[in-house]
């Protein structure tokens, strides 16, 4: 038996976590830029329903005491349409790994020495990274929508975006994972998503629902995570801290994300076995 | 260098509680520093062993040592010295060859001036290294299959595995893979795995390992399987593989031997000291003006395939009536 020496007694390599994770996501940052119709599709979107339902509701729209009132539709729909434009961009940016499984290039992974762990965070970290190039878009326009706010606030609303967006990208994989059609993930996301950000209060106010929609917008975690989004347009960070509200929905959503991507890990980690063999 | 034993995997078969056993008790070894082919007709096992070797399944009982790790307990070690080839595509087709090599090295935990090293060294052997910038998507099958290879190879492991590495190939990139993959072991002292279905790519591996119905049937070098044959073969040619599926039958019955379709060819083994003249004259009167020739020749791996498993390449034996025997 001769002891095998490629290249040239070259020791064996192992990634960390973090560079796994870090190569996993630049991929997808790479095949983004090289694909600007995505652009197109996820800032699109959000534009257009702003634009349509900014112009026609705001005459009858009544934001009653949130905020002090006295706002235009367009403008309170705005942390709406950028919840939205993360959600659709985060989730969706999920829909490769199905086209990674079926063209083969999960298993290249899969094969590698790399932690479950790094696999999960590179394409969190690389549809965070995606969704937030999108947002940066978007966020330009707030000088112009009538905000007056401080440096601080928009770091807490970018950091916002970052946290939802890895909510979203982590849903996205853990349904991805199990899924065996982009037609099917679709499907799916789309019964799921649309009935999280229309009852979050991204279009009307928590306050101003009825009873028993209200119920049903306290249970959904997307309705906390809007409350953490649009608190920094209105007033800066010592005043979002002081607010019991806007810590509550800062510990929902902090538990919600890690759950989820507990969720993913644990899925990537279960691995295909054969069944047990009968004894004898 | 790959020590297997007792390794067993039972597929789910919806919710029922039995399964369908597709490897069963196998024990092999592979030699470090050999190429070993890996053959079996289809639904013999080789996928499935293939998905346990690459770590992307667990087995339902038995062991696999890489290099003296333990694959199933010890994954990441045992895994860190394979390079894997798979038979479907596992490039990112949107990204540049370089890209792709880069991302597979970082997963090794390659980066710096070392990663750069490893991407021209990994594509020394091939004709690639000016397509570096180009996208995967616009190379020809034959060169993404040379950028799977250079992949496999980036983190200069020990093991390559290959599973139907030439499938879709023409014989041109075909000869050329073989070639590169017979350089690799030779320079590199590899060790090599492929599992393959054209037993012309087995004339010069080191050992061939014959799986069928989840065991092993035969391990050995390709002269001693074609050796332990020992009988030589006679095959009637035909212009076509529906011309030669309709005249098994009757080619079986007039020599009353059981005979096997492999493409345009119907074979059948001569027995021990079996003279050959009555069978070739036999066929040569009843199906002179149905056959392009008739030949008889030693055996191939081909053969000793078909005599161990059964079949042929995709194809079940034809098994005459036994009074019909015109041999004997």
């Amino acid at each position: 038996m001769t002891s095998p020496t490629p290249f040239a007694g070259t020791p064996t390599f192992r990634a960390t976590t973090r560079d796994a994770t870090l190569a996993l996501a630049r991929r997808d940052l790479l095949r983004f830029v090289r694909q600007p119709a995505r652009l197109a599709g996820t800032l699109g979107q959000p534009l257009l329903f702003w634009l349509v339902l900014g112009a026609g509701l705001s005459p009858s729209f009544d934001a009653g005491t949130f905020a002090g009132g006295g706002m235009t539709y367009t403008e309170y729909f705005y942390p709406g349409m950028l919840a939205m434009m993360v959600l659709f961009a985060s989730v969706f940016s999920t829909i490769t790994l199905i086209e990674d499984r079926d063209q083969g290039f999960l298993q290249g992974v899969m094969a590698a020495p790399v932690s479950r762990l790094s696999i999960v965070m590179g394409k969190v970290l690389g549809g965070t990274m995606v969704a937030m190039i999108q947002a940066s878009i978007l966020l330009l326009a707030i000088p112009f929508m009538g905000f007056h706010i401080g440096p601080g606030s928009v770091v807490m609303i970018v950091v916002t975006l970052a946290v939802l967006s890895v909510a979203c990208t982590g849903f996205g994989f853990l349904v991805a994972w199990s899924m065996e059609s982009t037609a099917g993930f679709h499907g799916v996301m789309m019964l799921v998503m649309m009935p999280l950000w229309f009852l979050s209060s991204a279009l009307f106010p928590l306050e101003s629902a009825p009873a028993i929609l209200k119920g049903v917008m306290y249970v959904n975690p997307f309705t906390w995570a809007m409350i953490l989004l649009r608190a920094p347009f209105y007033g800066g960070p010592l005043e979002c801290f002081a607010d019991t509200r806007y810590l509550t929905a800062l510990g929902i959503t902090a538990g919600v994300v890690l759950l989820i991507l507990w969720g993913g890990v644990r899925r990537v980690k279960r691995r295909e076995k054969g069944l047990p063999l009968a004894r004898g | 260098m790959i020590r297997i034993r007792g390794l067993s995997y039972v597929y789910a078969l919806g919710r029922s509680r039995e399964g369908r056993t597709a490897l069963d008790g196998l024990d092999l070894d592979i030699a470090a520093g050999t190429m070993t082919i890996l053959a079996g007709p289809n639904g013999s096992g080789k996928s499935t062993l293939f998905r346990l070797l690459s770590g992307l399944a667990l087995p339902s009982r038995g062991s696999v040592e890489i290099g003296g790790f333990d694959l199933f307990a010890a994954p990441a070690q045992a895994r860190a010295l394979l390079g894997v080839v798979f038979q479907s595509p596992a490039l990112d087709r949107h990204l540049s060859v370089e890209e792709n090599l880069s991302l597979h090295g970082a997963l090794f935990g390659l980066r710096g001036r070392v990663l750069r090293d490893r991407i021209r060294e990994s594509l020394s052997w091939s004709g690639l290294t000016d397509r570096l910038p180009d996208r995967v998507g616009t190379l020809s099958g034959g060169l993404a299959r040379q950028v799977e290879l250079a992949k496999a190879l980036m983190s200069a492991p020990s093991v390559l595995l290959l599973d139907e590495p030439t499938t879709g190939l023409d014989p041109a990139a075909r000869r050329s893979f073989l070639e590169q993959l017979a350089r690799l072991k030779r320079e590199r002292e590899m060790t090599i795995l492929m599992t393959s279905h054209v037993f012309s790519e087995a004339e010069n591996a080191d050992r061939v390992a014959i799986l069928s119905q989840g065991r092993l049937l035969a391990h050995d070098t390709p002269a001693a399987l074609c050796g332990r044959l020992g009988r030589n073969v006679l095959v009637v040619n035909t212009p076509s593989e529906e011309r030669a599926r309709a005249l098994l039958p009757s080619v079986a019955e007039r020599l009353g031997h059981s005979c096997v379709l492999c493409g345009s060819e119907i074979r059948l083994e001569l027995g021990r000291d079996e003279p050959p003249v009555p069978l070739i004259d036999a066929v040569l009167d009843s199906f002179r003006d149905e056959i392009t020739g008739v030949a008889v020749r030693e055996p191939t791996l081909d053969d000793v395939f078909v005599h161990l498993t059964g079949a042929g390449p995709g194809t079940s034996p034809f098994v005459p009536k036994p009074q019909m025997d015109l041999a004997s």
